[in-house]
């Protein structure tokens, strides 16, 4: 069973390897003189620099003698160095990750700490309060953007409250508008899919056999309801896993923080190719990943999904 | 009307494309540094960003190109997602599991990184914006159009027109895709607010539409700076683009129920 889920795992993140090591060499530009324009600016280097350049970068040889170099040392952990710093990409990739995991966690806990309840108790009365300033909330929360909360939050807690920092990275105030920013479409759409899941669990028969057995609403609503509405929810984990990545590289870009997204979008810019790929190839692999723990987490809560399908 | 909100909302778009089409806007382009920054005045409704430019003239010109382009990439990315769905439905074979797989993976990353890949690729510009869009755009609309086709094709009246000697493009088309239309119409509506939303957050991060060209999240990015000082040039774009989101979904949502209880 568990295997089954894991076997396919090799075979994408070997194919998004390929795709990721081809794309520099897809712009058809010459990747030695790229980076001589990255670390010079001149348009017109000479051809034993950029021999000693391309011999410097692995950029010699055929393309698959080139991939397999590549791939040998990706998996040594070893990711070559920046173009432009000359510095080793595997440590900024790591100490970028480590930030990014860091207000990716905080965001998609204060998520589930808000949009988890929210939705069960908007489905357990519809109409009420709760489910009318859940729905509300919920197509707002869908509808914006990071790159327009983060300003908006911006101008009313640095600028009208004059509370907290509008950007930088370090200390736990400087975190607080990122979190939020970040929070706010996963948390719309938990509370959404939740309630829409909830309201029709609650007719389920299972339900109306809980509470002639004279359980309490509440245990009713949170053991039997919501654990199975809970399940399908998690099902649509990959919108939250991409969402979160998405949302985390503008962000990042917004308020200045040292993380996975921001690395990505300056490698971009600086034409950075090494970075770029390392980048590219973490985000592909986390949310792989993230999909694949997700789903093993599905089962643990969902009993009928254990059981082999047919 | 239930929803005094959306009321309004409508009487502003209405007033501005009425205001764009009489030609009562200034140019979007115009630069007039003797009102740089300005609060909304009678002269300019939305105020002026830092060059002196009319906001409302160029939200109604950006607007013209964002929602174009999103409007653009939901018919092409819909018409490609919806025939694979449809020839992967049909039949079970190896290719149509592949394109599945390749579908799930693809759905599980972030379209801002092929944004910035395709920016990689191409240079920042239209080209790779639309390339970027377009590479993932498909996939929901393949993956929603090939489910309803599974069960489509299980339907007896797929089997009766079979029996009598139906192809597969006339079962695709004349009957499969007669019957699945609704919900995937009230998708595209949903992917719509969806393409909006990247389309202006790439360009908000200078990888889609460059300046000086209006484009809602490229305005939003011009006005950060200005944020302290003059907070209209950022809340006008804005607005436009959470109101339109908005309303695609909570339209989509409403044609999807429907939709669903049509069944």
């Amino acid at each position: 069973m568990l295997l089954r889920r894991l076997s396919p795992l090799p075979f994408v993140l070997l194919g998004a390897s390929v795709l990721v090591f081809a794309l520099p060499r897809l712009t058809g530009a010459d990747i030695a003189r790229t980076v001589l324009r990255a670390r010079v600016d001149s348009d017109v280097p000479d051809a034993a620099t950029q021999a000693r350049v391309a011999a410097e970068f692995g950029l010699d040889g055929s393309a698959v003698e080139q991939y397999l170099r590549w791939l040998a040392a990706t998996m040594r952990g070893d990711l070559g160095l920046s173009f432009v710093t000359r510095s080793s990409v595997s440590v900024q990739v790591l100490q970028a990750v480590s930030v990014s995991g860091v207000l990716m966690a905080a965001a998609l806990g204060l998520a589930l700490a808000v949009g988890v309840p929210a939705g069960v108790y908007a489905a357990n009365r519809p109409g009420g309060l709760v489910d009318r300033v859940t729905s509300a909330a919920g197509i707002v929360g869908v509808a914006i953007p990071e790159f327009v909360l983060a300003p908006w939050l911006v101008l009313i807690a640095a600028v009208g409250l004059g509370v907290l920092p509008a950007a930088g990275w370090g200390d736990p105030r400087h975190a607080v508008l990122p979190v939020l920013t970040l929070s706010a479409y996963p948390m719309a759409l938990v509370a959404q899919l939740l309630r829409s899941e909830t309201v029709e669990v609650l007719t389920y028969e299972h339900i109306r056999v809980a509470r002639s057995k004279g359980l309490t609403r509440t245990r009713v609503l949170w053991r039997h309801a919501a654990r199975l509405s809970l399940t399908s929810v998690t099902a649509l984990s990959g919108m939250f896993v991409a969402g979160l990545l998405g949302g985390s590289v503008v962000v990042e870009v917004v308020f200045g923080i040292p993380g996975l997204g921001r690395l990505l979008y300056d490698s971009v810019l600086a034409r950075d190719l090494p970075v770029l790929q390392a980048a590219t190839m973490v985000v592909i692999a986390v949310a792989v990943v993230g999909g694949v723990v997700v789903e093993l987490a599905q089962l643990a809560l969902d009993p009928v999904a254990r059981r082999p399908r047919r | 009307m239930r929803r005094p909100v959306w009321v309004i909302v409508g009487a502003v778009v209405v007033v501005l494309a009425t205001a764009a089409v009489s030609g009562a806007l200034p140019d979007p382009d115009a630069v007039d540094f003797s009102t740089i920054l300005a609060a909304p005045s009678s002269g300019h409704v939305l105020g002026t960003d830092q060059l002196g430019r009319d906001v409302a003239a160029r939200l109604v010109a950006g607007g013209r190109l964002t929602l174009g382009i999103s409007v653009l990439t939901v018919l092409v990315t819909g018409f490609v997602g919806i025939a694979l769905g449809l020839l992967t439905g049909y039949r079970a074979a190896a290719a149509s599991r592949l394109l599945l797989r390749v579908v799930d993976v693809m759905a599980a990353l972030p379209s801002v990184l092929f944004g910035l890949v395709a920016a990689a690729v191409l240079g920042p510009g239209l080209p790779s914006l639309l390339l970027a869009v377009w590479v993932v755009g498909w996939t929901p609309f393949a993956r929603q159009a090939y489910q309803l086709t599974i069960r489509e094709m299980a339907r007896e009246y797929i089997e009766g027109a079979v029996s009598i000697g139906a192809g597969r493009t006339r079962v695709l088309v004349q009957h499969v895709f007669r019957n699945i239309a609704p919900p995937l119409v009230a998708h595209g509506c949903v992917r719509f607010a969806g393409t909006m939303l990247t389309v202006s957050g790439l360009s908000f991060l200078g990888l889609g539409v460059q300046p000086p060209t209006p484009e809602w999240g490229a305005m939003v990015a011009e006005g950060r700076e200005y944020l302290f000082v003059a907070p209209h040039v950022v809340v006008v774009p804005s607005v436009a683009v959470v109101l339109v989101a908005a309303a695609a979904s909570v339209v989509g949502r409403r044609l999807e129920r429907h939709a669903a209880r049509a069944e």
